[in-house]
């Protein structure tokens, strides 16, 4: 878990989860697009990532993929939010959404 | 049908301290997957062109489909069709591909779900939601002997997307 954390502790690399939030099953080439950073630091990054398992990638054809695995996160929130705080946590969750897509 | 014609949309990786047979056997068998699955069983004919099919808790036969990779206990894939009128005409057949390799001293399990067509992301928040409470009860079941119950909430997007696309849910 500790892995975890130190990856996300990167506002880099938190972009580029971002990324593959908008869009899952991206290219290398397609996740360097439009990006600050060079070829070399994205891959860097995403090896990271993909060591704290907050992503996997896959051949598909030719082709490697990368997605994002909420699964880390999801055990984050298995262990530290209690089963009642759930339903509350989902409402201020939704509550949030709803607000902000208001001032779009 | 060519499987290299299905995109992985949904992809998850888990580590789970177990050997790569007991995690192949919690994935296909019935006596595990009740217990990490909501009660679902799973039935998985131990062959290449076998029949694979999930049961609900009333014993009726929710997802079914086909062994389409059969490679013990590296690589499994099945088409995976929930049995709603209209659903598979128009979304396609669905692809689900377990990889399960050695890792250390634990196992990586991989779960691809894959489509021959783009879908919206209210169409695939339905696994998206499911998938990782079924790969975290697997794992607490294979580590501790036990699987949490959690609690989820009906797949609301999913349900509305369908049903705008005509298909009618229960």
């Amino acid at each position: 878990m500790d892995e975890v954390f130190k990856a996300l502790a990167d506002a880099s690399r938190r972009s580029l989860l971002d990324r593959l939030h908008a869009e899952n099953g991206q290219t290398l080439n397609e996740l360097c697009e439009g990006l600050e950073m060079t070829r070399q630091a994205v891959t860097k990054h995403l090896a990271i990532l993909e060591d704290a398992n907050l992503i996997t990638t896959i051949r598909h054809g030719r082709e490697k993929l990368h997605y994002l695995n909420p699964v880390p996160i999801h055990q984050i929130g298995e262990r530290w939010i209690k089963k009642f705080e759930r339903s509350k946590l989902a409402a201020l969750s939704e509550l949030k959404r709803q607000l902000e897509k208001r001032d779009e | 049908m060519k499987l290299d014609q299905f995109k992985p949309l949904t992809v998850y990786t888990i580590y789970i301290a177990s050997t790569p047979e007991k995690v192949w056997e919690a994935l296909t068998t019935a006596e595990f997957s009740r217990k990490y699955f909501s009660g679902f069983a799973v039935e998985t004919e131990p062959r290449l062109g076998g029949k694979f099919m999930v049961r609900a808790p009333d014993g009726s036969e929710h997802i079914s489909g086909e062994v389409l990779e059969y490679d013990p206990p590296n690589r499994l894939t099945v088409s995976w069709n929930v049995n709603w009128p209209d659903l598979v005409e128009k979304l396609g057949t669905t692809l689900v591909t377990y990889e399960i390799a050695q890792a250390g001293e634990a196992v990586r399990l991989t779960m691809s779900e894959r489509h021959d067509r783009p879908l919206s992301d209210d169409i695939l928040s339905g696994g998206r939601t499911g998938w990782p409470a079924i790969l975290s009860g697997l794992k607490s079941l294979l580590e501790t002997g036990k699987a949490p119950q959690i609690k989820m909430a009906p797949p609301a997007k999913m349900l509305d997307a369908l049903k705008a696309m005509g298909i009618k849910v229960p």
